[in-house]
């Protein structure tokens, strides 16, 4: 009855080696595996190690403007003599961070009202819901902007308004597994034993729903990534000299199309993270929720 | 049916409360003054108090909320203290450019969507099944302003074949107005021209608005269409010496609708919501500028009357879609 | 059966659709009217106003040269006085009494006479309403120091003799009073100018779409001598630079004014272009926080102006050249060997270290016009040099109308302050007066400067009518400003501008040249 829990070859370890197993089985899940490793990895160490550091913390070069991709510039130079490829590395970090802690932020909020709602019932479920819904109806991006624009630009500034319009989704579906978890054997037996509803709450139903919100969140990790670049681009977001591949993005819109290389270098920073994102998430709910499997 | 139709659009009256609260709390408590900078650099305070008299700004918060209210049961959304004209008017002008860009947007999606579904579920497992599965999910990572900026720059500059912006060229008056559409406009004024202009002009920026719900659409096309093919009755169909194209079309097309729809529904709201992004790049005339415009200008009318009129416009999407679909498969009940 | 349905309606309809479409008869549409020509001209400015007395910005002087009339044009290089409404003028000896004999042709576009009631109704107005252009004549022109001697005759008694008073006429439009009065509202007639005309100007409003385009129209009672053979212009708004060129290189646009250098440069060989690169008035300088915050300590401002790297300003500005001083080359008055202040670090530190934080360590905040890619630039470039001293740099983008409520006191005012200062007219006192006196103060131009001598210096400039004694006081008035630092003075940038070469006409006059005078031009 009692698991041996550091025993390597009990039954929920079992679980766990065979979703793996599965998880390699598949190329592309594989693919965005390493793709987000990458990308984590410039994220972590992409400032150290970008050939041109100075750069990033906004020193320039104005003898060097508009140098084509070349040994010395991988993606060449920009209007102020900065070295692309270093600014787009830098921009990992800062593009990378954003989106996880929009999905993080977002995520723990959607998570606290969904369950409340979903564990609570009656009214509070009620008025909870309605509230998800109403958060639903209007535009996010409009929203995320609006709120955004009036607290400053800023990275904490656009992380949390972006997260004020994440939440809904996370409330709705830790509201619909707290729902069917209610109805659990284990539920009702430990209510048998006296345990409070908090306890039920956290020690039992949660760590139930986790496996779906860690899918969900790592399906949204690449959107919450574009979403970030998508403020960026429009103006509200971060100030300068950050490196944001959205804001370097849109000031290279003036230099096309002679100076392409602006362009691209954080366009297809994007694509990629985004990319690798969107493959492991996928690859991640075939694995932990086959029922979600089409 | 008609009460189902009756009782969801009562329900539009407690999201559109529901919607102008939300909006209100967010555009009261930010921090800024409006006021100040719509007066203009020169304005004295007694023109900026005289400003924020006109527009009832100096009122308690709940006096302007009933205000609002009020003028909304008459189709006053306010007025913008930035162009100083109704909100109403404004976004009459604007949203039928962007509502004909996320309609064509989603006309391309579902023209080539669903083909390109049904192709992959025929041959699927082979290559270009994997392909288009890599494509897909490409396609939905591609962030659009990227995309519109790549096709801009491939289309519109270097080989020249589409147009660079706008809704037609500068010199072209647009036909009279009737819908907004510059499309339907001009093909009820008869105007071949203009019509072909307008799609032209319209090619870009739908086909980058396109992409992810066209993925999508793939996807779920494919998949339904393997389900449908593995069921009983088409290997009774197919046993029974009806043709493959046949059972194709008669079975798998009342999937397609389904799956269509369900991406309609989806993406409508994102689409109308999103559409700024390429509306930015392509100098696109629609309700992502606009309210863009407003809330740089901490302008909180406007921004409140789009996101009250996207809200709307997404409710009652939804509304036609769940008709649809109990047209569709009369099996669904009406809840 | 049930579920095709949907589909066969759609199909069908659609299709009859396209037949009405084809069967109709199809009306001659597409290009504009038959023969006339249609200049387009490319820019990233909307003009959400059309009332002249309170209009501001380049793309509402288009829009009023080109709608409405002053008494007064400006034209040629150097730029000159050129007959408006008016047709004579002449001044008295003290400088103190103009008087202006109105062009008997003038007509508005109602088909009404212009007369001196207009003229006087108009300048009433808009010292009245003390917005758009009328700083500058404010305290110059007075209420009731303009009268109608009689229907074609205007006369102007002026409070101080003021030199530049015909450069500062082509600013201040003429509007047909009877139309103003019939329509006053509460707020003297601002709302309804605001989107309509009460004009006599050679072109009418035939196409408003704000945020998009504005189409004029050749006036039918248009009675200016000496036009093109325009028949409509068409004020493109095109958000960015790059399409603007664009547009211009297929010939869908005719002419381009927010280009920047690198749009230039790519310009150089387009075929059926012309470029026009020409040195203006427009300053280009970050003004700094003089009397509040750690810039009011004149040291920190010397060593900030000798940290600058001058020379990245003039590379990352292109077509432009630095300034020397507080006026514009090429300017009347101009002193040109002023001791102006170019990057010497080791002339910095010895400033640094007469300030209270003579090892730096401290936090400086810099504001600019989110979007506007040049004062991000020089924002960048501050920061860069900055670092020499051990200075940090906090960069803020905000939107204009955010900066300027910024400037209302030198508590809310940021320590640096990029701004471009066009002169209006040909004349140092415009720029004198904007940006340094201190009347000026709580305004954009010229934020928390104050200085008594400047002041004195200014004033006396301004009312001097003795051209020689003029250059005097100016020159008096740079080495006063360069001694109190309290901009960092940036770079003259060339006006930049591309045509094709189908515009005929275009002679180029260093004042408010990107808001072009459609009239004499032809395609």
């Amino acid at each position: 009855m009692s698991y041996a829990m550091d025993d390597l070859t009990g039954p929920r370890f079992d679980k766990l080696r065979r979703a793996f197993f599965r998880f390699r089985q598949s190329k592309l899940s594989l693919l965005g595996g390493m793709l987000v490793a990458l990308v984590l990895f410039f994220a972590i160490f992409g400032t150290a190690l970008a050939p041109y550091p100075d750069h990033i913390a906004g020193g320039l070069d104005t003898s060097n403007r508009f140098v084509a991709p070349s040994w010395e510039h991988p993606f060449g130079t920009n209007e102020l003599g900065q070295d692309v490829l270093s600014l787009v590395m830098a921009g990992t970090t800062v593009s990378v961070l954003a989106g996880f802690g929009v999905v993080l932020i977002g995520s723990v909020i959607g998570t606290i009202i969904g369950a409340i709602a979903g564990f609570a019932g009656g009214w509070l479920d009620e008025v909870l819901m309605r509230l998800t819904d109403l958060t639903l109806t209007i535009p996010g991006l409009i929203l995320a902007m609006a709120i955004a624009a009036a607290l400053g630009p800023g990275f904490g500034n656009m992380v949390i308004a972006i997260s004020l319009s994440w939440w809904p989704g996370y409330a709705r579906l830790v509201r619909g597994e707290v729902l069917a978890a209610r109805e659990e054997v284990y539920v009702t037996a430990a209510r048998a034993i006296g345990a409070s509803p908090a306890r039920i709450l956290f020690r039992h139903i949660l760590p139930n729903t986790v496996s779906p919100i860690i899918v969900k969140m790592s399906l949204d990790m690449g959107f919450a990534i574009l979403t970030v670049a998508g403020l960026g681009f429009i103006g509200i977001g971060v100030r300068p000299p950050t490196p944001e591949w959205g804001t370097l993005l849109a000031i290279s819109r003036s230099y096309m199309p002679e100076y392409w290389w602006t362009a691209m270098a954080p366009g297809m920073a994007m694509f990629v993270a985004v990319f690798g994102f969107n493959l492991l998430g996928d690859g991640l709910r075939d694995v932990l929720d086959p029922k979600a499997r089409r | 049916m008609l009460l189902f139709i009756l009782r969801r659009l009562l329900m539009l009256i407690p999201v559109i409360i529901g919607l102008t609260v939300i909006m209100f709390a967010i555009a009261r408590l930010l921090p800024g003054d409006p006021v100040g900078l719509a007066a203009g650099p020169n304005a004295t305070q007694a023109e900026i108090a005289a400003l924020a008299v006109e527009f009832g700004l100096d009122q308690p918060i709940w006096v302007q909320y009933w205000t609002y209210v009020t003028g909304l049961m008459q189709g006053d959304l306010g007025t913008s203290l930035l162009t100083r004209r109704p909100v109403a008017a404004d976004i009459a002008a604007y949203l039928p450019a962007t509502l004909e860009l996320v309609f064509a947007a989603m006309a391309f999606a579902v023209l080539v969507g669903i083909p390109l579904g049904l192709v992959t579920a025929v041959w699927r497992n082979k290559w270009p099944d994997y392909l288009s599965q890599v494509a897909a999910i490409g396609a939905i990572s591609m962030p659009r302003f990227f995309l519109g900026l790549l096709l801009q720059l491939c289309f519109a500059m270097w080989l020249m074949w589409l147009p660079l912006g706008g809704r037609l060229p500068i010199i072209v008056i647009p036909p009279p107005r009737f819908t907004g559409f510059m499309t339907i406009d001009s093909l009820i004024a008869g105007d071949w021209d203009t019509f072909t202009l307008s799609l032209r002009h319209l090619a870009l920026p739908a086909i980058a608005m396109s992409l992810s719900p066209l993925a999508t659409i793939m996807r779920m096309m494919r998949a339904s269409t393997i389900e449908v093919m593995g069921q009983d009755y088409v290997m009774t169909a197919r046993a029974l010496g009806l043709s493959p194209r046949l059972i194709i079309t008669k079975y798998v097309a009342r999937n397609a609708i389904s799956a269509t729809l369900t991406v309609i529904g989806l993406y409508f709201g994102w689409l109308l919501g999103g559409t700024v992004l390429v509306e930015t790049v392509f100098d696109w005339p629609g309700l992502g500028l606009y309210a863009t415009k407003a809330i740089v200008s901490q302008d909180m009318m406007p921004v409140i009357g789009v996101a009250l009129v996207i809200g709307l416009l997404f409710v009652l999407a939804n509304l036609i879609i769940d008709v649809l679909y109990g047209v569709i498969n009369p099996k669904v009940r009406y809840s | 059966m049930k579920t095709s349905t949907p589909l066969n309606l759609n199909r069908r309809s659609l299709l009859a659709l396209a037949g009405v479409g084809l069967a109709s008869t199809v009306f001659p549409r597409g290009v504009f009217a038959q023969n006339s020509a249609v200049l387009v001209i490319a820019s990233n400015q909307d003009i959400p106003n059309f009332d002249p007395h309170t209009a501001t910005g380049y793309s509402a002087s288009f829009f009023m040269r080109n709608v409405y009339d002053p008494l007064v044009r400006v034209g040629g290089n150097p730029p000159e006085a050129v007959p408006g409404i008016a047709a004579l003028w002449e001044a008295s000896a003290d400088g103190k009494t103009y008087t202006f004999t109105l062009n008997p042709d003038a007509k508005f576009h109602s088909g009404a006479e212009v007369t001196a009631e207009d003229v006087v109704y108009s300048f009433e107005r808009a010292l009245r309403l003390a917005k758009g252009n009328s700083w500058m004549i404010r305290d110059i022109v007075v209420p009731g120091g303009v009268t109608a001697v009689d229907a074609g005759t205007v006369q102007f008694d002026l409070a101080v003799p003021f030199a530049p008073f015909l450069q500062v006429m082509p600013w201040i439009f003429i509007v047909e009073k009877a139309v103003v009065e019939a329509n006053l509202g509460t707020d003297d007639g601002q709302t309804w100018l605001m989107t309509n005309t009460a004009a006599s100007g050679p072109f009418t409003v035939l196409r408003a779409e704000p945020g998009t385009l504005f189409q004029l129209g050749r006036a039918p009672t248009a009675w200016q001598a000496n036009g093109g053979n325009l028949g409509g212009v068409i004020w493109q708004i095109t958000r960015e630079a790059a399409t603007q060129r664009l547009l211009l290189e297929r010939g869908e646009a005719q002419i381009a004014v927010d280009l920047t250098s690198e749009d230039m440069d790519a310009l150089e060989n387009s075929p059926g272009v012309v470029r026009i690169l020409e040195p203006e008035y427009r300053t280009f300088s970050i003004k700094m926080n003089t009397e509040a915050g750690p810039c009011a300590d004149i040291n920190m401002r010397k060593a900030i102006s000798y940290a600058t790297n001058y020379q990245a300003i003039q590379d990352a500005a292109g077509y432009a050249n630095l300034m020397t001083g507080p006026l514009p080359d090429g300017i009347m008055g101009h002193k040109p060997d002023l001791d102006v202040y170019r990057m010497d670090l080791e002339k910095a530190k010895e400033h640094l270290a007469k300030t209270a934080t003579p090892e730096g360590g401290i936090k400086l905040r810099m504001v600019h016009v989110s979007g506007l890619e040049q004062q991000r630039r020089w924002a960048l470039i501050m920061l860069d040099s900055l670092k020499a001293l051990n200075i940090e740099l906090e960069i803020m983008p905000m939107n204009w109308p955010d900066m300027v409520a910024a400037c209302k006191s030198p508590e809310t005012f940021p320590d640096l302050f990029p701004v471009y200062q066009t002169a209006n007219y040909g004349d140092p006192d415009n720029i004198a007066f904007a940006a340094y006196h201190s009347s000026r103060n709580g305004g954009w131009q010229n934020a928390v400067y104050k200085n008594p001598a400047v002041d004195a210096l200014i004033e006396a400039g301004r009312a001097e009518v003795d051209p020689a004694k003029r250059m005097e006081i100016y020159a008096q008035f740079q080495e006063a400003v360069v001694a109190d630092a309290p901009d960092i003075f940036g770079v003259l940038e060339k006006r930049r501008l591309a045509m094709r070469d189908t515009v005929k006409g275009y002679s180029f006059t260093p004042v408010a040249s990107n808001a072009i005078e459609a009239f004499g031009l032809s395609l």
